[in-house]
């Protein structure tokens, strides 16, 4: 972080997760290489494991990407737009972000209670499949606000730039 | 009619400076609820699922390991020691320091799997050098923005992980095998006009005075970068690690190297390297997922197979069709990076290799080849981009040389379009 501002706490827990899974899948996948050569056995469930913490750091990544802006987009128009309109195109791509992933949300809360409803289970571990699903509309959730809160420091005057730190 | 609402409404917000993924969601959403009205739900619990499966396919994996992999041999010290070990084993004198850089840059592509990172790792110790025997800080960023563009050929790469993941029948270990030779083409390309515009416009006129380090010193201090790539690619080939665990371990491997050998990385850095590896993992596997839901509209609401079939009766022989391909992507190569043109690409473009039935691996090493090329043609160039920042320059500085750069490459690329064997001579050769 360059600036001296204390860092809003819900940008540190995103940080956080990201960084601490990033460490975890790293673990678990040096973990396996050395239990197949130093034993017989397989993990085949930390596979399933492994996948479904990606997905959450993919996840917990993007909201820090969005509090961030840095996901990727065509940059060519945006740099050359002046600083007006340039704020009226990051208000209407937060908008953009904070309506889809209330979609998102919707669509997944649906399809973690279809599988809540017909008892689905995991094909490698056999664990209700909506343990893990449930976790996707809740990051959803997640990912919305955090577009509305970027939309909201766009809007406050010169809380854009003290934001907006290093890609 | 639907289909001309997913690419327009794609476009548009794409256009309007709206993040990719959610450009191509968005677009894709909206199609598939069209295409099903009388559905239950308009058809759209397919968005999750599509989102979802994606992104806990387990191959996936290798993608944030690689990108962690780069983040920390960036850090770790090794370049700086190659570069030592390279300018001891060419010398001095002009237009030596452009070769050094493209081969370190070549030699760290065996190690990290994606450009930016490379070009940070080159940059931070080239362009300093560099400038201290008299090139002019454009020229250096030029080079380097180049070089490090020959990282997502040879193998590990992170651009072949994702166009395997995208197109069956092309798995990691052939494309990784198939990107060898076509990078190193790229490379030794790339060092033609590095040498020859040093020459001509007598740039590193003071490295001649410069100080050559010694060979058996350096060759020790590089020692633990030189086996990097050798674990890492010979522990692939062997069969002791799948892609994700070789990254695993280079990880660990490159934290041994970066903490207790060079000591560049301290406990305090760890967290800082892990954040900033998953935030551009979680972009590069956001893209990914949503990208899948935009495929997956292609495919359903039957856009491919018509084009397909016209492409067929249109009459276009495979080379024209080939040579637009080229063309289209050279163009979106310069306002698109690598990881879109991919996602969107490798979709649309299925139907002609499938028509003309191209061998995939190869056309997955063409289209690589086009998103390299694409990294450093200006205007959106992400490899100049971190190069231009370093040496303090600003991008449009660099135009009166990066062209050169630009022409050398797509004469690579024309060499393995007329020869295909170059991409392909060494999967075969190793049995994939």
């Amino acid at each position: 972080m360059e600036n001296d501002k204390p860092v809003a706490w819900y940008r540190r827990a995103d940080d956080a997760i990201g960084a601490w899974l990033l460490a975890a899948l790293l673990v678990i996948t040096l973990v396996n290489v050395f239990v197949r050569y130093f034993t017989d056995q397989s993990f085949a469930w930390t596979e399933e494991l492994s996948s479904f913490l990606m997905l959450v750091m993919c996840l917990a990544g993007s909201a820090s990407a969005i509090t961030r802006d840095s996901h990727i987009r065509v940059e060519f128009f945006f740099e050359a737009a002046d600083p007006g309109r340039r704020a009226g195109f990051e208000k209407f791509s937060t908008l953009a972000n904070a309506l889809f992933f209330f979609g998102l949300g919707l669509l997944s809360a649906m399809m973690a209670w279809d599988e809540f409803r017909f008892g689905d289970t995991s094909p490698a571990i056999g664990l209700p499949k909506w343990w893990y699903s449930i976790w996707l509309p809740i990051f959803c959730a997640i990912l919305c606000t955090r577009s509305l809160q970027r939309f909201q420091q766009i809007q406050r005057p010169h809380g854009q730039a003290a934001e907006k730190d290093a890609p | 009619m639907i289909a001309a609402v997913l690419f327009i409404l794609f476009i548009a917000l794409m256009l309007a400076g709206v993040p990719i993924g959610i450009a191509l969601g968005l677009g894709a959403t909206a199609a598939i609820a069209m295409a099903n009205v009388d559905t239950a739900n308009f058809g759209l619990l397919a968005v999750p699922q599509n989102f979802y499966a994606t992104l806990t396919k387990y191959p996936l994996l290798a993608l944030p390991m690689f990108v962690l992999v780069g983040s920390i041999f960036d850090r770790s010290g090794v370049a700086q020691r190659l570069i030592n070990l390279a300018i001891a084993l060419v010398g001095r004198g002009p237009g030596m320091l452009p070769v050094v850089a493209i081969a370190v840059a070549m030699f760290l592509g065996g190690i990290s799997g994606s450009g930016p990172a490379n070009a940070a790792a080159v940059g931070g110790v080239m362009i300093a050098a560099m400038a201290r025997a008299g090139y002019p800080a454009s020229f250096s960023a030029s080079v380097i923005g180049a070089a490090a563009s020959t990282d997502i050929l040879i193998p590990p790469s992170i651009a072949l992980i994702i166009y395997s993941v995208l197109t069956p029948g092309a798995s990691v270990p052939a494309l990784f095998a198939a990107g060898m030779l076509p990078g190193v083409l790229i490379g030794l390309a790339l060092m033609i006009p590095a040498v020859w515009l040093s020459r001509r416009h007598g740039l590193g006129a003071r490295e001649a005075e410069q100080a050559r380090p010694a060979l058996l010193v350096s060759l020790r201090e590089a020692f633990w970068g030189l086996t990097a790539p050798i674990l890492i690619l010979g522990g692939m080939r062997l069969g002791w690690f799948t892609p994700t665990e070789a990254a695993a371990v280079a990880v660990g491997y490159g934290l041994l190297i970066g903490m207790a050998i060079h000591k560049t990385i301290g406990v305090r850095d760890l967290l800082p390297i892990f954040r900033e590896a998953a935030e551009l993992s979680a972009v590069i596997l956001m893209v990914i997922g949503l990208a899948s839901i935009f495929a997956y509209a292609l495919s359903t609401l039957s856009i491919i197979d018509p084009i397909a079939k016209a492409i067929l009766s249109s009459g276009i022989s495979s080379s024209a069709a080939l040579a637009c391909i080229v063309i289209l992507l050279l163009i979106v190569g310069m306002f698109l990076d690598g990881i879109s043109i991919f996602l969107i690409f490798v979709p649309l473009l299925t139907p002609f290799m499938r028509a003309f039935q191209w061998d995939p691996v190869w056309f997955g090493i063409l289209m690589t080849m086009m998103v390299a090329v694409g990294q450093f043609t200006p205007p959106m160039a992400v490899n100049l981009m971190v190069s231009c920042k370093m040496a303090k320059v600003p991008i449009d500085q660099t135009f009166k040389w990066v062209w050169w750069f630009v022409l050398a490459v797509l004469i690579a690329v024309t060499a393995v379009v007329i020869f295909p064997g170059l991409a392909l001579w060494l999967p075969k050769a190793l049995g994939y």
